[in-house]
């Protein structure tokens, strides 16, 4: 007679070998492989590394007579740093003894929350980053004289008709903020395509998980 | 995490983890890493349990929170039953247990989704629809249902095998 699926349930798991546990190395020291783990991992080894790339140019900009543009990066990078170590402690809340659907929810409210605010921080940040280069660069001195004024100076020798604005080539301008809007749109793009290479599939596992237990809430 | 810990509140929950983490896993390698992960969140989130529910409920909670959110080494085998022409079962490298319909069950089993893995096995472990429910967050008067799906799957696919 055919059995069902409960007497082989039961049936198999009566055999001695059935459930015997594995053994466990190191687990004391284990490095966790959870996406969660993971992801705190990847974010406190990034946070760390923009804090030491940033004083480490903050730094190198003073000594090579760019100090404003190293300030403006350092500042606008502590900014992301700050934003997304409060982002980080919402990662640290997830209870995963929660039932499975406040856990998926929480980790996908928390994706969600870190993408769109990243998103929004990338739209500023290559701009900000673009105009501490201008910035630096124009202030620098060059004996004696802004590196702007002199470029400026420069350039009217060979094109003494051009138009320009508070002493700056409205070209200048026009190219400047072209860039500004490239870097601004393309900014929170990049992010994406960053973070899809990377999390795409946990991403796409965690939208099917939650949609298959949405339907069974209904 | 002190091995006190483990004997005393993780190993008499063994076979709950270890049935669980064989649904999610194909190999030897993937269960035993499954297996370790589980018991390492289980201490990581023992200050979490708040003895409203039993330490059985919450080693299920977590031990199946986990196994949805990992990602496997090699994912080159499908998870997913998509079609409902009768697939040939695979037992894939058999890790696990001597009981051959047992190696079957699984197989069929990992074939479905993950959530209704989940829910197969909370029903084949005895729990009622209710505490399936809590467990997995959703509402009881779905999961009857769900489960009559599941198991009408099952029996294709082990029908498809064992005749």
């Amino acid at each position: 007679m055919e059995k069902s699926i409960e007497n082989i349930w039961k049936e198999g798991f009566l055999k001695n070998d059935a459930l015997v546990a594995p053994k466990i190395n190191n687990l004391y020291s284990q490095k966790s492989i959870h996406i969660i783990d993971k992801f705190k991992r990847m974010f406190k080894i990034n946070l760390i590394a923009i804090v030491a790339f940033s004083f480490i140019f903050l730094i190198i900009s003073y000594f090579v007579g760019i100090p404003l543009m190293g300030a403006i990066f350092f500042i606008a990078l502590m900014v992301l740093v700050v934003v997304n170590n409060k982002l980080l402690n919402g990662l640290e809340s997830i209870n995963k003894g929660e039932n499975s659907y406040q856990y998926l929810k929480s980790f996908n409210q928390w994706i969600e929350k870190q993408v769109a605010v990243n998103k929004k921080m990338s739209t500023f940040l290559y701009p900000v980053i673009f105009m501490s280069l201008i910035i630096g660069f124009w202030f620098k001195d060059a004996e004696g004289v802004y590196l702007g004024k002199r470029l400026v100076a420069e350039v009217l020798i060979h094109f003494p008709n051009i138009y320009l604005i508070y002493g700056v080539p409205l070209i200048g301008f026009v190219i400047m903020f072209l860039i500004l809007g490239l870097l601004a749109f393309f900014g929170a793009k990049i992010y994406q395509w960053d973070l899809n290479i990377v999390y795409g599939r946990i991403l796409k596992k965690l939208d099917e998980l939650l949609a298959d237990l949405e339907s069974l809430r209904s | 995490m002190s091995s006190d810990f483990y004997n005393t509140s993780i190993l008499p929950f063994a076979g709950i983890i270890i049935k669980l983490c064989r649904a999610y896993t194909n190999s030897q390698e993937d269960f035993e890493d499954y297996y370790q992960e589980v018991c390492l969140q289980i201490w990581r989130s023992k200050e979490n349990f708040r003895e409203q529910s039993a330490w059985s409920t919450w080693v299920y909670r977590i031990s199946l929170n986990v196994c949805l959110t990992l990602l496997k080494k090699n994912k080159n085998k499908s998870q997913h039953f998509v079609s409902d022409a009768l697939p040939a079962i695979e037992t894939e490298d058999n890790h696990g247990f001597s009981d051959e319909a047992l190696n079957l069950l699984y197989a069929a089993i990992r074939k479905l989704t993950e959530i209704d893995r989940a829910i197969i096995m909370l029903y084949l472990e005895e729990k009622s629809y209710k505490e399936i429910a809590d467990i997995i967050g959703t509402n009881p008067n779905n999961i009857g249902v769900r489960v009559k799906r599941i198991k009408m799957r099952l029996k294709i696919l082990l029908d498809g095998k064992i005749n």
